[in-house]
């Protein structure tokens, strides 16, 4: 399997994408192109394989956003800087499930850093955010996702992580645990 | 009354005969046969004969590429008939902005913006092995 990740494509083959949650599935084949193309509110990235360059086969969708300044509670202010918090949120990541246990989500978040990077370089952003799902925190941890506290009773938990980590880890040397496994599949919402 | 125009000084001989000479560089490529055919192919269909204007136009065609990508424009084909496609190729989205992502308002609790605040304003932590891998690509 040759996989390339690219951007969500017009006529891309998202009609039997199933990743086993019913909200991931929709946004991808309901609003994923809508929310990129018309109403710009979200950029999806989707993995296809060359046999089959319009098949979905796992995606993700990312999208900018700040905190002002100003809505953080007043004791931490004086350490933050002078300005909003830019950020980068990482809205939804799933792999179909007939293709899980190749590596997709790996690939896939691992487009997702580089491109948070990217944007990083460019004009500027201090973290990733995502919301997990609770049985998912495991994998984002792994990456070195954090959670953060004090979400609302929902169901899903916002998980940080630094750009100067992700920079960290850009500029590492070989690790001695690499034979350690990420793990394939990841979902958020 | 004085001439208007003025001759220019005639410039030593020797600066006249030799020009700066631009020193070239070599370029070298190892291809598979499928590459040279596809090269040779190429050059026929396009009535060329030097490997070197061959570079030079593909060059050209190259940085084209990149700086539209840069701008984030998008390489698109068009028929006679009005369709369309988009050219997808990896090198050139590297060089794509990315900066076109769009903004949105994400909800969060107080509690959650403490918990933020606190994790901005300490040193980062250090990297996972998985993330090194996935940044290692």
């Amino acid at each position: 399997m040759a996989v390339t990740i690219r951007r969500l494509e017009e006529f891309d083959e998202v009609a039997g994408f199933d990743c086993g949650d019913e909200p991931l599935n929709s946004y991808l084949k309901r609003h994923a192109w809508t929310n990129q193309q018309k109403v710009s509110i979200g950029v999806t990235y989707v993995a296809v394989d060359e046999s089959a360059p319009h098949a979905v086969l796992g995606y993700f969708t990312l999208a900018t956003s700040s905190v002002p300044r100003e809505r953080f509670p007043k004791k931490f202010v004086r350490g933050l800087p002078p300005y909003d918090l830019p950020l980068i949120l990482l809205a939804r990541l799933a792999v179909d499930r007939r293709f899980s246990g190749r590596g997709l989500g790996h690939a896939l978040i691992s487009e997702a850093l580089t491109i948070t990077m990217r944007v990083a370089d460019e004009v500027g952003c201090r973290c990733i955010v995502t919301d997990a799902y609770p049985d998912k925190t495991g994998w984002y941890s792994r990456y070195g996702f954090i959670p953060i506290e004090g979400a609302a009773a929902s169901g899903a938990q916002k998980m940080f992580l630094d750009v100067r980590t992700i920079r960290r880890a850009l500029s590492s040397e070989s690790s001695p645990a690499e034979r350690e496994q990420a793990g394939e599949q990841g979902t958020s919402s | 009354m004085p001439s208007a125009t003025r001759k220019k000084p005639s410039a030593p001989a020797t600066q006249a005969r030799s020009k700066p000479k631009v020193r070239k560089t070599k370029f070298q490529a190892d291809l598979a046969p499928s590459e040279d055919q596809m090269v040779r192919h190429l050059k026929a269909e396009l009535e060329m004969t030097s490997n070197s204007d061959f570079l030079t136009d593909a060059l050209t065609l190259y940085r084209w590429a990149v700086a539209e990508r840069k701008r984030g424009h998008r390489i698109v084909s068009e028929s006679t008939t009005g369709e369309r496609k988009v050219l997808l190729f990896p090198r050139l989205e590297r060089v794509a902005p990315e900066v076109t992502l769009p903004h949105v308002d994400i909800r969060w609790t107080d509690k959650e913006l403490g918990s933020l605040a606190e994790l901005v304003s300490v040193q980062p932590a250090e990297p996972t092995e998985a993330l090194i891998r996935a940044m290692r690509r």
